[in-house]
Protein backbone atom coordinates (compact mmCIF):
# COMPACT_ATOMS: atom_id res chain seq x y z
CA UNK A 1 0.00 0.00 0.00
CA UNK A 2 1.71 3.19 -1.48
CA UNK A 3 -0.74 5.81 0.86
CA UNK A 4 -2.48 6.91 3.65
CA UNK A 5 -6.00 6.70 2.43
CA UNK A 6 -7.61 3.41 1.13
CA UNK A 7 -8.27 5.08 -1.87
CA UNK A 8 -4.89 4.63 -2.87
CA UNK A 9 -3.79 1.10 -2.78
CA UNK A 10 -4.14 0.95 -6.88
CA UNK A 11 -1.22 1.60 -9.08
CA UNK A 12 -1.96 2.14 -12.67
CA UNK A 13 1.92 0.48 -13.45
CA UNK A 14 0.69 -2.86 -12.16
CA UNK A 15 -1.36 -3.48 -14.97
CA UNK A 16 -0.26 -1.85 -17.89
CA UNK A 17 2.75 -2.96 -20.17
CA UNK A 18 5.90 -0.82 -19.36
CA UNK A 19 7.16 -1.40 -22.23
CA UNK A 20 4.78 -0.37 -24.34
CA UNK A 21 4.69 3.28 -23.06
CA UNK A 22 3.97 6.09 -23.46
CA UNK A 23 1.02 4.93 -25.10
CA UNK A 24 0.38 5.89 -28.91
CA UNK A 25 -2.83 8.73 -27.35
CA UNK A 26 -2.92 11.93 -28.82
CA UNK A 27 -2.43 14.34 -26.10
CA UNK A 28 -5.50 15.16 -24.00
CA UNK A 29 -7.08 11.85 -25.50
CA UNK A 30 -9.89 10.65 -23.00
CA UNK A 31 -9.36 6.45 -23.46
CA UNK A 32 -6.35 6.82 -21.18
CA UNK A 33 -8.60 8.06 -18.23
CA UNK A 34 -11.39 5.19 -19.34
CA UNK A 35 -8.48 2.72 -19.47
CA UNK A 36 -7.01 3.85 -15.70
CA UNK A 37 -11.13 3.37 -14.87
CA UNK A 38 -11.01 0.36 -15.69
CA UNK A 39 -7.91 -1.51 -14.27
CA UNK A 40 -9.44 0.34 -11.13
CA UNK A 41 -12.19 -1.87 -10.90
CA UNK A 42 -10.55 -4.50 -12.07
CA UNK A 43 -8.22 -3.96 -8.71
CA UNK A 44 -11.11 -3.27 -6.83
CA UNK A 45 -12.63 -6.54 -7.73
CA UNK A 46 -9.14 -8.52 -7.15
CA UNK A 47 -9.60 -10.07 -10.39
CA UNK A 48 -6.38 -11.97 -10.69
CA UNK A 49 -4.52 -11.42 -14.41
CA UNK A 50 -4.22 -14.59 -15.41
CA UNK A 51 -8.14 -14.47 -15.43
CA UNK A 52 -8.71 -11.69 -16.98
CA UNK A 53 -9.03 -11.24 -20.82
CA UNK A 54 -9.49 -7.96 -22.72
CA UNK A 55 -10.88 -8.14 -26.22
CA UNK A 56 -10.54 -5.40 -28.54
CA UNK A 57 -11.11 -4.19 -32.32
CA UNK A 58 -9.80 -1.65 -34.35
CA UNK A 59 -9.14 2.10 -33.61
CA UNK A 60 -7.66 4.14 -31.24
CA UNK A 61 -10.33 2.16 -28.68
CA UNK A 62 -8.65 -0.53 -30.06
CA UNK A 63 -5.19 -0.35 -29.32
CA UNK A 64 -5.86 -0.29 -25.14
CA UNK A 65 -5.92 -4.08 -24.96
CA UNK A 66 -2.33 -4.06 -26.10
CA UNK A 67 -1.59 -1.92 -22.71
CA UNK A 68 -2.83 -4.07 -20.39
CA UNK A 69 -0.75 -6.36 -18.95
CA UNK A 70 -3.35 -9.39 -18.93
CA UNK A 71 -4.79 -11.72 -21.30
CA UNK A 72 -5.26 -9.75 -24.80
CA UNK A 73 -6.73 -10.06 -27.66
CA UNK A 74 -6.67 -7.47 -30.75
CA UNK A 75 -9.07 -8.77 -33.19
CA UNK A 76 -11.19 -7.26 -36.38
CA UNK A 77 -12.80 -4.50 -37.24
CA UNK A 78 -16.53 -4.54 -35.20
CA UNK A 79 -15.94 -8.00 -34.53
CA UNK A 80 -14.24 -8.02 -30.71
CA UNK A 81 -17.85 -9.06 -28.98
CA UNK A 82 -18.13 -11.70 -31.88
CA UNK A 83 -14.60 -13.20 -30.94
CA UNK A 84 -15.42 -12.59 -26.95
CA UNK A 85 -18.45 -14.45 -27.55
CA UNK A 86 -16.64 -17.43 -28.40
CA UNK A 87 -14.15 -16.67 -25.50
CA UNK A 88 -16.61 -16.52 -22.64
CA UNK A 89 -18.42 -19.52 -23.88
CA UNK A 90 -14.94 -21.86 -24.38
CA UNK A 91 -13.30 -20.28 -20.89
CA UNK A 92 -16.63 -19.11 -18.50
CA UNK A 93 -13.69 -18.78 -15.57
CA UNK A 94 -12.21 -15.99 -17.55
CA UNK A 95 -13.70 -12.07 -16.38
CA UNK A 96 -13.76 -11.25 -20.60
CA UNK A 97 -13.97 -7.30 -21.17
CA UNK A 98 -14.57 -5.62 -24.50
CA UNK A 99 -13.24 -2.18 -25.19
CA UNK A 100 -15.02 -0.99 -28.17
CA UNK A 101 -15.34 2.39 -29.74
CA UNK A 102 -18.44 4.08 -31.39
CA UNK A 103 -17.96 3.19 -34.79
CA UNK A 104 -16.12 -0.27 -34.09
CA UNK A 105 -19.38 -1.28 -32.13
CA UNK A 106 -22.29 0.64 -33.44
CA UNK A 107 -21.46 0.73 -36.99
CA UNK A 108 -19.51 -1.70 -38.25
CA UNK A 109 -20.21 -3.97 -35.48
CA UNK A 110 -23.47 -3.06 -34.91
CA UNK A 111 -25.04 -6.54 -35.52
CA UNK A 112 -23.09 -8.54 -32.82
CA UNK A 113 -23.74 -5.39 -30.45
CA UNK A 114 -27.03 -5.94 -30.69
CA UNK A 115 -27.07 -9.96 -30.46
CA UNK A 116 -24.73 -9.80 -27.59
CA UNK A 117 -27.06 -7.68 -25.80
CA UNK A 118 -29.55 -10.63 -26.76
CA UNK A 119 -27.79 -13.40 -26.05
CA UNK A 120 -26.95 -11.98 -22.10
CA UNK A 121 -23.58 -13.79 -21.93
CA UNK A 122 -21.66 -13.02 -18.98
CA UNK A 123 -19.20 -10.30 -20.25
CA UNK A 124 -18.42 -6.83 -20.03
CA UNK A 125 -18.73 -4.38 -23.16
CA UNK A 126 -17.09 -0.76 -22.97
CA UNK A 127 -17.78 1.35 -25.59
CA UNK A 128 -15.90 4.46 -25.79
CA UNK A 129 -17.90 7.04 -27.05
CA UNK A 130 -15.61 9.86 -28.96
CA UNK A 131 -18.00 10.89 -31.21
CA UNK A 132 -15.54 10.11 -34.23
CA UNK A 133 -13.41 7.22 -36.42
CA UNK A 134 -10.10 8.88 -35.33
CA UNK A 135 -7.56 6.70 -35.96
CA UNK A 136 -8.81 5.42 -39.58
CA UNK A 137 -9.04 9.53 -40.58
CA UNK A 138 -12.23 11.57 -38.74
CA UNK A 139 -14.86 10.42 -40.48
CA UNK A 140 -18.13 10.59 -39.39
CA UNK A 141 -19.86 7.75 -36.83
CA UNK A 142 -23.01 7.33 -35.99
CA UNK A 143 -22.62 9.27 -32.55
CA UNK A 144 -21.45 12.11 -34.12
CA UNK A 145 -23.62 15.10 -33.08
CA UNK A 146 -25.52 16.91 -35.48
CA UNK A 147 -24.21 19.39 -37.31
CA UNK A 148 -20.55 18.94 -35.88
CA UNK A 149 -17.96 18.50 -39.21
CA UNK A 150 -15.87 15.90 -40.02
CA UNK A 151 -13.82 14.26 -43.22
CA UNK A 152 -17.19 13.13 -44.59
CA UNK A 153 -19.48 15.44 -43.59
CA UNK A 154 -17.41 18.55 -44.40
CA UNK A 155 -20.31 20.73 -44.71
CA UNK A 156 -21.75 19.38 -41.21
CA UNK A 157 -23.19 16.37 -40.23
CA UNK A 158 -26.98 15.59 -40.86
CA UNK A 159 -27.80 12.39 -39.80
CA UNK A 160 -29.51 11.52 -36.55
CA UNK A 161 -27.32 10.30 -33.21
CA UNK A 162 -27.52 6.80 -31.85
CA UNK A 163 -28.44 6.84 -28.15
CA UNK A 164 -25.96 3.60 -27.37
CA UNK A 165 -27.35 2.42 -24.08
CA UNK A 166 -30.72 2.82 -25.14
CA UNK A 167 -29.79 0.57 -27.96
CA UNK A 168 -28.04 -1.85 -25.52
CA UNK A 169 -31.24 -1.79 -23.16
CA UNK A 170 -34.13 -2.47 -25.91
CA UNK A 171 -31.81 -4.97 -26.94
CA UNK A 172 -31.89 -6.63 -23.48
CA UNK A 173 -28.44 -6.02 -22.14
CA UNK A 174 -28.43 -6.86 -18.58
CA UNK A 175 -26.55 -3.68 -17.53
CA UNK A 176 -26.09 -0.42 -19.21
CA UNK A 177 -24.73 2.18 -18.12
CA UNK A 178 -23.21 5.79 -19.00
CA UNK A 179 -20.16 8.13 -17.42
CA UNK A 180 -18.01 10.96 -18.41
CA UNK A 181 -14.17 10.74 -18.04
CA UNK A 182 -14.15 13.12 -16.29
CA UNK A 183 -16.13 11.83 -13.70
CA UNK A 184 -13.40 9.01 -12.84
CA UNK A 185 -14.33 7.46 -9.36
CA UNK A 186 -18.00 7.50 -10.82
CA UNK A 187 -16.48 5.46 -13.85
CA UNK A 188 -14.87 3.01 -11.80
CA UNK A 189 -17.69 2.42 -9.79
CA UNK A 190 -19.89 2.14 -12.69
CA UNK A 191 -17.40 -0.45 -14.46
CA UNK A 192 -16.92 -2.50 -11.53
CA UNK A 193 -21.00 -3.16 -10.91
CA UNK A 194 -20.76 -4.01 -14.66
CA UNK A 195 -17.97 -6.36 -14.46
CA UNK A 196 -19.32 -7.82 -11.58
CA UNK A 197 -22.89 -8.52 -12.92
CA UNK A 198 -23.34 -11.53 -13.94
CA UNK A 199 -24.29 -11.55 -18.08
CA UNK A 200 -23.89 -8.55 -20.81
CA UNK A 201 -22.92 -5.02 -19.43
CA UNK A 202 -22.67 -2.41 -21.44
CA UNK A 203 -20.91 1.01 -20.67
CA UNK A 204 -20.61 3.59 -22.79
CA UNK A 205 -17.78 6.17 -21.42
CA UNK A 206 -17.91 9.62 -23.22
CA UNK A 207 -14.59 10.51 -24.50
CA UNK A 208 -13.05 13.51 -25.84
CA UNK A 209 -11.42 13.41 -29.76
CA UNK A 210 -9.32 16.65 -29.05
CA UNK A 211 -6.93 16.71 -31.91
CA UNK A 212 -9.32 15.15 -35.17
CA UNK A 213 -12.78 15.71 -33.44
CA UNK A 214 -12.40 18.43 -31.23
CA UNK A 215 -9.77 20.80 -32.94
CA UNK A 216 -12.31 20.89 -36.30
CA UNK A 217 -15.42 21.93 -34.23
CA UNK A 218 -13.71 24.46 -32.28
CA UNK A 219 -14.32 22.80 -29.28
CA UNK A 220 -11.16 23.54 -27.23
CA UNK A 221 -8.86 21.81 -25.55
CA UNK A 222 -9.14 18.06 -24.09
CA UNK A 223 -9.95 19.93 -19.91
CA UNK A 224 -12.62 22.24 -21.99
CA UNK A 225 -14.15 19.08 -23.56
CA UNK A 226 -14.07 16.98 -21.08
CA UNK A 227 -15.97 19.70 -18.84
CA UNK A 228 -18.31 20.50 -21.37
CA UNK A 229 -18.81 17.13 -21.53
CA UNK A 230 -19.76 16.78 -17.75
CA UNK A 231 -21.61 19.63 -17.68
CA UNK A 232 -24.32 18.48 -20.71
CA UNK A 233 -24.93 15.30 -19.18
CA UNK A 234 -27.94 14.83 -16.61
CA UNK A 235 -26.42 12.90 -13.29
CA UNK A 236 -28.57 10.38 -11.99
CA UNK A 237 -29.40 11.84 -8.81
CA UNK A 238 -31.00 14.95 -10.57
CA UNK A 239 -32.62 12.90 -12.70
CA UNK A 240 -36.15 13.78 -12.20
CA UNK A 241 -35.48 17.18 -10.46
CA UNK A 242 -33.76 19.11 -12.76
CA UNK A 243 -36.25 20.30 -15.48
CA UNK A 244 -34.67 19.71 -18.94
CA UNK A 245 -34.49 23.76 -19.99
CA UNK A 246 -31.28 23.81 -17.66
CA UNK A 247 -29.70 20.94 -19.83
CA UNK A 248 -29.07 21.12 -23.57
CA UNK A 249 -29.00 17.33 -23.78
CA UNK A 250 -31.28 14.67 -22.35
CA UNK A 251 -28.57 12.53 -21.96
CA UNK A 252 -28.42 10.72 -18.51
CA UNK A 253 -25.44 8.93 -16.51
CA UNK A 254 -25.35 6.48 -13.81
CA UNK A 255 -26.70 2.72 -14.34
CA UNK A 256 -29.25 3.18 -17.20
CA UNK A 257 -30.81 -0.26 -17.13
CA UNK A 258 -30.70 -3.48 -14.86
CA UNK A 259 -32.06 -6.28 -15.36
CA UNK A 260 -32.25 -9.99 -14.30
CA UNK A 261 -32.20 -11.83 -17.56
CA UNK A 262 -30.64 -15.05 -17.46
CA UNK A 263 -27.52 -15.49 -18.59
CA UNK A 264 -26.56 -17.24 -21.61
CA UNK A 265 -23.54 -19.30 -20.49
CA UNK A 266 -25.09 -21.09 -18.04
CA UNK A 267 -28.15 -22.16 -20.40
CA UNK A 268 -25.61 -23.28 -23.04
CA UNK A 269 -23.55 -25.54 -20.16
CA UNK A 270 -26.71 -27.15 -18.97
CA UNK A 271 -27.73 -28.19 -23.00
CA UNK A 272 -23.75 -29.44 -23.22
CA UNK A 273 -24.51 -31.51 -20.15
CA UNK A 274 -27.78 -32.96 -20.98
CA UNK A 275 -26.60 -33.92 -24.18
CA UNK A 276 -23.41 -35.40 -22.77
CA UNK A 277 -25.31 -37.55 -20.80
CA UNK A 278 -27.54 -38.69 -23.51
CA UNK A 279 -24.31 -40.37 -24.88
CA UNK A 280 -23.60 -41.88 -22.11
CA UNK A 281 -20.29 -39.88 -21.75
CA UNK A 282 -19.08 -38.21 -18.95
CA UNK B 1 -34.96 44.88 29.91
CA UNK B 2 -36.81 47.62 28.55
CA UNK B 3 -40.40 48.10 29.38
CA UNK B 4 -42.48 47.22 26.18
CA UNK B 5 -45.07 49.70 26.99
CA UNK B 6 -42.82 52.93 25.72
CA UNK B 7 -39.86 51.66 23.82
CA UNK B 8 -40.19 48.59 21.41
CA UNK B 9 -38.28 45.61 22.61
CA UNK B 10 -36.00 43.62 20.04
CA UNK B 11 -35.34 39.98 19.87
CA UNK B 12 -32.69 39.03 17.71
CA UNK B 13 -32.74 35.00 16.49
CA UNK B 14 -29.88 33.98 14.15
CA UNK B 15 -28.75 30.56 12.90
CA UNK B 16 -28.08 28.07 10.30
CA UNK B 17 -31.02 27.21 7.63
CA UNK B 18 -32.96 23.84 9.13
CA UNK B 19 -32.70 24.48 12.49
CA UNK B 20 -35.54 26.55 13.19
CA UNK B 21 -35.43 30.10 13.09
CA UNK B 22 -38.37 30.99 11.67
CA UNK B 23 -40.42 28.62 13.93
CA UNK B 24 -39.01 30.54 16.83
CA UNK B 25 -39.57 34.56 15.37
CA UNK B 26 -42.61 32.98 14.35
CA UNK B 27 -43.73 32.11 18.20
CA UNK B 28 -42.20 34.69 19.59
CA UNK B 29 -44.51 37.10 16.90
CA UNK B 30 -47.95 35.36 17.95
CA UNK B 31 -47.16 35.65 21.42
CA UNK B 32 -46.96 39.17 21.53
CA UNK B 33 -49.67 40.08 18.82
CA UNK B 34 -51.92 37.87 20.75
CA UNK B 35 -51.04 40.50 23.51
CA UNK B 36 -51.90 43.07 22.00
CA UNK B 37 -48.82 44.40 20.82
CA UNK B 38 -47.91 45.70 17.50
CA UNK B 39 -44.93 43.72 15.63
CA UNK B 40 -42.90 43.94 12.57
CA UNK B 41 -40.94 40.55 12.10
CA UNK B 42 -38.17 40.82 8.89
CA UNK B 43 -35.98 37.84 8.17
CA UNK B 44 -33.61 36.57 5.67
CA UNK B 45 -33.88 32.91 5.10
CA UNK B 46 -34.72 32.33 0.67
CA UNK B 47 -30.90 32.27 -0.39
CA UNK B 48 -29.45 30.23 2.66
CA UNK B 49 -31.69 26.98 2.31
CA UNK B 50 -30.21 24.37 4.67
CA UNK B 51 -26.63 24.85 5.62
CA UNK B 52 -26.83 28.96 5.53
CA UNK B 53 -27.33 31.38 7.74
CA UNK B 54 -30.47 32.65 8.64
CA UNK B 55 -31.45 35.75 10.82
CA UNK B 56 -34.81 36.80 12.40
CA UNK B 57 -35.73 40.23 13.69
CA UNK B 58 -38.80 40.81 16.17
CA UNK B 59 -39.59 43.82 17.39
CA UNK B 60 -42.70 44.29 19.58
CA UNK B 61 -44.08 47.16 21.62
CA UNK B 62 -46.70 49.97 21.39
CA UNK B 63 -45.46 51.24 17.67
CA UNK B 64 -42.82 49.93 16.10
CA UNK B 65 -41.71 52.02 12.89
CA UNK B 66 -39.11 50.12 11.69
CA UNK B 67 -38.71 46.40 11.05
CA UNK B 68 -34.80 46.10 11.32
CA UNK B 69 -32.99 46.18 14.79
CA UNK B 70 -30.32 48.60 14.62
CA UNK B 71 -26.89 47.57 15.88
CA UNK B 72 -26.75 47.53 19.94
CA UNK B 73 -30.38 47.64 19.92
CA UNK B 74 -30.98 44.38 20.68
CA UNK B 75 -32.34 43.33 24.00
CA UNK B 76 -32.40 39.44 23.75
CA UNK B 77 -29.78 37.80 21.14
CA UNK B 78 -30.92 34.02 20.42
CA UNK B 79 -28.32 32.10 18.85
CA UNK B 80 -29.51 28.94 17.55
CA UNK B 81 -25.75 28.07 16.75
CA UNK B 82 -22.70 29.23 18.37
CA UNK B 83 -20.48 31.60 15.40
CA UNK B 84 -23.60 32.50 13.94
CA UNK B 85 -24.24 33.80 17.67
CA UNK B 86 -20.78 35.54 18.23
CA UNK B 87 -21.62 37.14 14.32
CA UNK B 88 -24.30 39.28 15.64
CA UNK B 89 -23.11 40.27 19.19
CA UNK B 90 -22.42 43.57 18.31
CA UNK B 91 -25.92 43.87 17.72
CA UNK B 92 -26.96 43.25 21.45
CA UNK B 93 -27.49 45.90 23.85
CA UNK B 94 -24.03 46.31 25.58
CA UNK B 95 -24.91 46.60 28.93
CA UNK B 96 -28.79 45.37 29.64
CA UNK B 97 -28.52 42.68 27.07
CA UNK B 98 -29.36 39.12 27.29
CA UNK B 99 -27.45 36.22 24.96
CA UNK B 100 -28.72 32.94 24.89
CA UNK B 101 -26.98 30.45 22.48
CA UNK B 102 -26.70 26.71 21.94
CA UNK B 103 -23.21 25.79 21.75
CA UNK B 104 -23.88 23.48 18.55
CA UNK B 105 -21.12 23.92 16.72
CA UNK B 106 -22.44 23.77 12.81
CA UNK B 107 -18.75 24.76 10.97
CA UNK B 108 -19.52 26.42 7.77
CA UNK B 109 -17.52 25.87 4.32
CA UNK B 110 -15.40 29.74 4.87
CA UNK B 111 -14.12 28.31 8.06
CA UNK B 112 -12.55 25.52 5.75
CA UNK B 113 -10.79 27.96 3.33
CA UNK B 114 -7.11 26.35 3.70
CA UNK B 115 -7.57 23.06 1.76
CA UNK B 116 -4.46 21.39 2.53
CA UNK B 117 -4.38 18.24 4.72
CA UNK B 118 -4.26 18.70 8.00
CA UNK B 119 -5.20 21.92 7.94
CA UNK B 120 -7.29 23.70 10.60
CA UNK B 121 -10.86 25.03 10.29
CA UNK B 122 -11.10 28.29 11.06
CA UNK B 123 -14.41 28.58 13.22
CA UNK B 124 -14.58 30.84 15.90
CA UNK B 125 -11.48 30.00 19.08
CA UNK B 126 -13.21 31.69 21.90
CA UNK B 127 -14.94 29.85 23.70
CA UNK B 128 -18.53 29.96 25.70
CA UNK B 129 -16.63 30.73 28.83
CA UNK B 130 -14.75 33.71 27.58
CA UNK B 131 -18.32 34.92 25.75
CA UNK B 132 -20.36 34.46 28.91
CA UNK B 133 -18.12 37.02 30.64
CA UNK B 134 -18.28 39.89 28.10
CA UNK B 135 -22.28 40.28 27.88
CA UNK B 136 -24.46 41.22 30.31
CA UNK B 137 -26.63 38.43 30.98
CA UNK B 138 -25.80 35.16 28.95
CA UNK B 139 -26.75 31.49 28.52
CA UNK B 140 -24.24 29.36 26.84
CA UNK B 141 -26.49 26.11 26.68
CA UNK B 142 -25.97 22.44 25.34
CA UNK B 143 -29.93 22.67 23.84
CA UNK B 144 -28.89 20.19 20.92
CA UNK B 145 -27.69 17.40 23.85
CA UNK B 146 -31.09 18.45 25.38
CA UNK B 147 -33.35 17.93 22.54
CA UNK B 148 -31.51 14.58 21.83
CA UNK B 149 -32.13 13.12 24.98
CA UNK B 150 -35.73 13.87 24.94
CA UNK B 151 -35.72 12.43 21.90
CA UNK B 152 -35.45 14.75 19.17
CA UNK B 153 -32.66 16.62 17.84
CA UNK B 154 -34.94 19.50 15.88
CA UNK B 155 -36.66 20.15 19.21
CA UNK B 156 -33.45 21.81 20.15
CA UNK B 157 -34.90 25.44 19.00
CA UNK B 158 -37.64 25.14 21.07
CA UNK B 159 -34.77 24.30 24.40
CA UNK B 160 -33.64 28.14 23.20
CA UNK B 161 -37.35 29.36 23.43
CA UNK B 162 -37.71 28.14 26.95
CA UNK B 163 -34.86 29.65 27.31
CA UNK B 164 -36.36 32.83 25.72
CA UNK B 165 -39.12 32.56 27.64
CA UNK B 166 -37.43 33.47 30.96
CA UNK B 167 -36.52 36.66 29.52
CA UNK B 168 -39.58 38.19 28.51
CA UNK B 169 -42.49 39.19 30.29
CA UNK B 170 -45.34 36.99 29.13
CA UNK B 171 -46.59 33.93 31.32
CA UNK B 172 -45.46 30.55 30.60
CA UNK B 173 -49.17 29.24 29.85
CA UNK B 174 -49.20 31.53 26.55
CA UNK B 175 -46.23 30.32 25.28
CA UNK B 176 -47.44 26.46 26.05
CA UNK B 177 -50.30 27.35 24.16
CA UNK B 178 -48.40 28.90 21.33
CA UNK B 179 -46.11 26.49 20.38
CA UNK B 180 -48.56 23.98 19.42
CA UNK B 181 -49.31 26.13 16.14
CA UNK B 182 -45.95 26.18 14.58
CA UNK B 183 -44.93 22.19 15.32
CA UNK B 184 -46.03 18.52 13.53
CA UNK B 185 -48.88 17.42 15.84
CA UNK B 186 -46.81 14.46 16.17
CA UNK B 187 -44.30 16.25 18.06
CA UNK B 188 -46.34 18.81 20.40
CA UNK B 189 -45.66 16.74 23.96
CA UNK B 190 -41.77 16.23 23.25
CA UNK B 191 -42.40 20.21 22.03
CA UNK B 192 -43.37 21.44 25.11
CA UNK B 193 -41.00 19.20 27.13
CA UNK B 194 -38.27 20.94 26.10
CA UNK B 195 -39.92 24.55 26.24
CA UNK B 196 -40.22 23.15 29.86
CA UNK B 197 -36.05 21.85 30.10
CA UNK B 198 -35.29 24.92 28.61
CA UNK B 199 -36.67 27.28 30.89
CA UNK B 200 -36.06 25.37 33.73
CA UNK B 201 -32.31 25.32 32.88
CA UNK B 202 -32.46 28.77 32.18
CA UNK B 203 -34.04 29.79 35.71
CA UNK B 204 -31.34 27.99 37.65
CA UNK B 205 -29.55 31.10 37.20
CA UNK B 206 -27.50 33.72 35.10
CA UNK B 207 -23.98 33.45 33.23
CA UNK B 208 -24.04 29.78 32.84
CA UNK B 209 -22.04 27.89 30.53
CA UNK B 210 -23.11 24.03 29.92
CA UNK B 211 -20.88 21.93 31.38
CA UNK B 212 -21.17 20.02 27.87
CA UNK B 213 -20.98 23.01 26.24
CA UNK B 214 -17.96 22.12 23.82
CA UNK B 215 -19.39 18.69 23.95
CA UNK B 216 -20.43 16.19 21.09
CA UNK B 217 -21.19 18.28 18.54
CA UNK B 218 -18.34 18.37 16.67
CA UNK B 219 -19.06 18.59 13.08
CA UNK B 220 -18.27 16.39 10.20
CA UNK B 221 -15.82 18.96 8.49
CA UNK B 222 -13.87 19.42 11.63
CA UNK B 223 -12.48 15.97 11.42
CA UNK B 224 -8.93 16.48 10.53
CA UNK B 225 -6.64 14.16 8.35
CA UNK B 226 -3.57 13.08 9.30
CA UNK B 227 -1.03 15.21 8.10
CA UNK B 228 0.70 14.07 5.22
CA UNK B 229 3.65 14.84 3.07
CA UNK B 230 2.65 14.71 -0.77
CA UNK B 231 5.24 13.59 -3.73
CA UNK B 232 3.98 14.67 -6.92
CA UNK B 233 6.34 12.76 -9.78
CA UNK B 234 5.92 13.81 -13.19
CA UNK B 235 7.37 11.32 -15.84
CA UNK B 236 8.62 13.76 -18.35
CA UNK B 237 9.07 10.67 -21.38
CA UNK B 238 5.10 10.39 -20.84
CA UNK B 239 3.66 13.65 -20.51
CA UNK B 240 2.57 15.22 -24.16
CA UNK B 241 1.16 18.53 -22.44
CA UNK B 242 -2.15 18.12 -22.55
CA UNK B 243 -3.12 20.52 -20.25
CA UNK B 244 -5.69 17.98 -18.35
CA UNK B 245 -3.67 18.06 -14.90
CA UNK B 246 -2.87 22.02 -15.29
CA UNK B 247 -6.36 22.97 -16.25
CA UNK B 248 -8.24 20.49 -13.81
CA UNK B 249 -6.05 20.72 -10.74
CA UNK B 250 -8.53 22.44 -8.09
CA UNK B 251 -5.68 24.37 -6.44
CA UNK B 252 -4.25 25.25 -10.06
CA UNK B 253 -0.51 24.55 -8.79
CA UNK B 254 0.79 23.15 -11.93
CA UNK B 255 1.95 24.80 -15.50
CA UNK B 256 2.96 23.57 -18.33
CA UNK B 257 6.84 24.61 -19.06
CA UNK B 258 8.64 25.76 -22.07
CA UNK B 259 9.37 22.43 -23.57
CA UNK B 260 5.14 21.44 -22.32
CA UNK B 261 6.15 19.14 -20.26
CA UNK B 262 3.77 18.96 -16.54
CA UNK B 263 5.05 20.85 -14.03
CA UNK B 264 4.32 21.10 -10.01
CA UNK B 265 4.95 24.68 -9.79
CA UNK B 266 3.23 25.73 -6.32
CA UNK B 267 3.94 22.41 -4.35
CA UNK B 268 2.59 24.29 -1.13
CA UNK B 269 -0.87 24.75 -2.68
CA UNK B 270 -1.03 20.90 -3.14
CA UNK B 271 -3.90 19.32 -1.04
CA UNK B 272 -2.70 15.62 -2.43
CA UNK B 273 -5.99 15.01 -3.72
CA UNK B 274 -5.06 13.10 -6.85
CA UNK B 275 -6.98 14.16 -9.43
CA UNK B 276 -3.99 15.08 -11.73
CA UNK B 277 -2.94 11.72 -11.31
CA UNK B 278 -6.28 10.07 -11.99
CA UNK B 279 -7.21 12.68 -14.50
CA UNK B 280 -3.85 11.86 -16.52
CA UNK B 281 -4.60 10.06 -19.95
CA UNK B 282 -0.69 9.18 -20.27
CA UNK B 283 -0.06 7.65 -16.86
CA UNK B 284 2.50 10.18 -16.21
CA UNK B 285 1.74 11.37 -12.98
CA UNK B 286 1.95 10.07 -9.72
CA UNK B 287 0.78 11.81 -6.04
CA UNK B 288 2.24 9.95 -2.83
CA UNK B 289 0.95 10.96 0.58
CA UNK B 290 2.87 9.53 3.14
CA UNK B 291 1.72 10.26 7.00
CA UNK B 292 3.88 12.33 9.04
CA UNK B 293 4.72 11.09 12.19
CA UNK B 294 2.99 12.84 15.27
CA UNK B 295 5.55 15.36 16.80
CA UNK B 296 6.19 13.00 20.34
Amino acid sequence: MKDVDVLDDFDIEDYIRQDQMPHFLCPGCGHGIALRALMWAIHDLAIPKDKLAVVSGIGCSGRLSGYVDASTFHTTHGRPLAFATGLALARPDLHVIVISGDGDCLAIGGNHMIHSCRRNLNMTCMMLNNEIYGMTGGQVSPTTSSDRFTTTTPAGNTEPVFDACALAAAAGASFVGREVTLQILALRELLRDAIANDGFSFVEVISDCTEIYGRKNDLGASPEMMMSQKSSMRPFAYRNTVDVPFRPTGLKTGVLAKTDRPEYGKAYRAMTEKLRGKKGRG
Amino acid sequence: MTNPVQVPTNVLIVGVGGQGVIMVSKVLATLCQNHGYAVKQSEVHGMAKRGGAVFSHVRFGPQVWSPTIPEGEADVLVALEWAEGLRWLSFLKPDTGTFIADCQRIVPPFACRNRGRGAEASYAPQTPEEIIQQVHAGYAMDATTMATNLGNLRAANTVLLGALSTALDFAVDDWLATIPQFVPPASIDINLAAFAAGREWALAGEKRVDANAEGPHVSYTEIRHAQVDTVVEIVEERCKGCDICVKLCPERCLRLNDSLVAELVLPDLCTGCHMCEWLCPDFAISVTNTPVPEPA
